[in-house]
């Protein structure tokens, strides 16, 4: 009974103490260098300033920290995390915002997930990432930011519960999720790959989406870029194997990330902002680099994309059925032979979304519609009006299952419950995207 | 890429008169039917792509509220045993021959909402639409502006007659008795 007794307050006692580091940030693992202490002149914030504002690009920092609609860079932008909402920050230099923050706080904050006062950041904000970033590449973003107009507007409070509304916590968080070091150029590589691994892991933070999370939403850096589900939606398998399943070669990826175009399809959901903010911003050769690493290449592929899948096999009950409505309500735009039509309709022969394992992107566009998108060179892609009344769920399924299979190629035998699964998830919010 | 043409048997009723079965060639869109085979020309092209709602129509079903569809974008065979209203079939034809327009028809002409006319068809149908669920499901008085702007916010008007369009669909709800609420 006393060895008990002796256990639990020992153990509470190494709790206390372990609670009591963590708060105290003893146990905070910085890549932030003493370098960064010495502030910037303001010349030399005149003359990194363009090059941030690439940086800012290519690390998409105006799709999360403006609001649809809000001021620039004032932060406001909702998110849904299985713990809460959570509002993106004002970044403008206002007092609201990062006014006043020393380029030294400014790198901790981006790197460290630590901002000024030893506020811990939330992993939304995607410091995991940004912790790769090079020291130069911080100063310019910081330079270009901190140039900004300043926009006063306050910060919208988080809905998180307890405890994830305490933020010491995230030093655990911090402790088993952040990376103690960061990933240094590999010298057995090209130096487009090194660059490319560059511009997706830091800059671009493609794992924040497309990487598996764990029970505490730390990335499982074992299932790197193997998809993750994120909004209800699929971002799908991006290794080598996933672009390939999806009908991309290193070139068409390029394009794709470029332009918000290919033959795969347009960007759609939340890729459509990604390309919208980020990736049609960033330089050519970043774009080739970014699609040789997430090929693993060394060198920038000249080949064509895959050629496309046979048709799977599904009851011919169900093609017939699927046909009609095909035939009815999809035709008009995207062709009988689902060519699509230039400038208003994606073609869906060759769509990435009817390849990928995960039905949900193709049937939230179906059931909820698409808004009109602008893209780079004048090129657009009309509204799509939703389905929602025109089709239930077993029509819906389908449909589903056809065009999978015939233009997919891959067996897909989705039932009705899946598709009430993905109708129940629909908000007002992704029928009326801005 | 050519395809032979396949025709299919098509049967609908199109403003309460039965129609077919007439072969039509499968592919061919709604509002190609209408304006070659039966030629009603009201339901207008406009752009082609499901944008303009110049080309709507009324899909009528048993027990629910009348549905807008596209029929520019829409196969005519998707209508295969439905029932339709075009701009044709709003008006009531009285015995002497005489048409008496419909009470979205009048509020139009009397607020002297559209110019050129080629939206009117889809703007008689959206509010004919709204008029119907309104009689199913009223408004509080005070959401009337909002509701009457969600329901003709897709249709195209490109002289501009909205604000009058919008004013005569208003005054319609507010004064018909059963659409709007205390």
């Amino acid at each position: 009974m006393r060895k008990t007794l002796l256990a639990v307050a020992g153990l509470a006692l190494g709790g206390a103490a372990f609670a009591g580091l963590l708060a105290s940030g003893a146990l905070e693992r910085s890549v932030v260098s003493r370098a960064v202490e010495t502030p910037l002149g303001a010349d030399q914030i005149r003359a990194l300033a363009p090059r941030g504002a690439a940086v800012a690009a290519a690390a998409d920092c105006y799709a999360c920290h403006t609001a649809r609609g809000g001021a620039p860079w004032a932060g406001g932008m909702p998110f849904e995390t299985p713990f809460g909402t959570i509002h993106a920050t004002n970044i403008s230099p206002s007092p609201e915002g990062i006014g006043g923050w020393s380029r030294a706080e400014f790198h901790r904050a981006l790197r460290d997930g630590i901002a000024p006062g030893g506020r811990h950041l939330y992993p939304a904000m995607p410091y995991t990432s940004y912790r790769g970033m090079t020291e130069g590449d911080v100063d310019a973003l910081y330079a270009y930011l901190i140039t900004r107009e300043k926009m006063p507007v306050a910060n919208r409070p988080n809905g998180l519960a307890f405890p994830f509304d305490q933020r010491w916590t995230l030093s655990a968080w911090n402790l088993l999720n952040l990376p103690a070091a960061v990933a240094m150029p590999d010298p057995t590589r090209s130096d487009l790959w090194n660059r490319g691994r560059y511009v997706a892991e830091a800059l671009g933070h493609c794992g924040e989406c497309h990487t598996p999370r764990n029970l505490m939403q730390g990335l499982r850096g074992e299932a790197a870029l193997t998809g993750a589900v994120i909004e209800g939606l699929e971002a799908p398998d991006i290794t080598p194997a996933g672009l390939a399943r999806m009908g991309f070669a290193p070139a068409s990826l390029a394009r794709f990330m470029g332009t918000g175009l290919s033959a795969q399809g347009g960007a759609t959901h939340q890729m459509f902002e990604v390309v919208h903010y980020s990736t049609r911003h960033m330089a050519q050769a970043d774009l080739a680099a970014m699609a040789a690493y997430l090929f693993d290449r060394d060198t920038p592929g000249a080949e064509a994309d895959p050629a496309a899948p046979a048709a799977a096999p599904l009851a011919a009950a169900v093609s017939g059925r699927a046909r009609a409505s095909y035939d009815g309500l999809c035709a008009g735009c995207h062709g009988a032979q689902g060519e699509g039509i230039p400038h208003v309709s994606v073609a869906l022969r060759t769509n990435a979304g009817l390849r990928t394992a995960s039905p949900a992107s193709v049937v939230r566009a179906v059931l909820a519609g698409l808004p009109a998108q602008t893209f780079p060179g004048g090129e657009r892609m009309e509204a799509m009006p939703g389905f929602a009344a025109d089709l239930d769920d077993a029509a819906l399924a389908d449909l589903t299952n056809w065009m999978r299979t015939e233009w997919g190629g891959q067996a897909s035998t989705l039932s009705p419950q899946d598709m009430a699964a993905i109708r129940a998830a629909i908000t007002p919010r992704h029928a009326a995207r801005d | 890429m050519t395809m032979p043409i396949q025709d299919q048997a098509l049967s609908l009723t199109v403003n309460d008169v039965p129609v077919g079965p007439i072969p039509v060639p499968r592919g061919t869109s709604m509002q190609e039917f209408l304006h070659e085979w039966l030629g009603l020309t009201g339901a207008r092209m406009g752009c082609g792509q499901g944008i303009c709602n110049a080309c709507t129509v009324m899909v009528e079903e048993d027990g629910k509220v009348p549905r807008e569809m596209r029929t520019c974008i829409t196969g005519a065979h998707w209508f295969e045993g439905r029932r339709v209203r075009t701009v044709e079939g709003h008006a009531c034809e009285e015995a002497d021959g005489s048409l008496t327009l419909s009470p979205v028809q009048t509020a139009f002409v009397e607020a002297f909402a559209f110019q050129c006319g080629y939206c009117t068809p889809g703007f008689v149908t959206a509010a004919t639409v709204l008029v119907e669920r309104l009689k199913a499901a009223p408004v509080p008085r005070d959401a009337v502006e909002a509701v009457v702007t969600e329901a003709l916010d897709h249709h195209i008007c490109r002289c501009t007659g909205y604000v009058r369009y919008h004013t005569a669909v208003r005054d319609l709800v507010l004064a018909t008795p059963g659409l709007v609420t205390a």
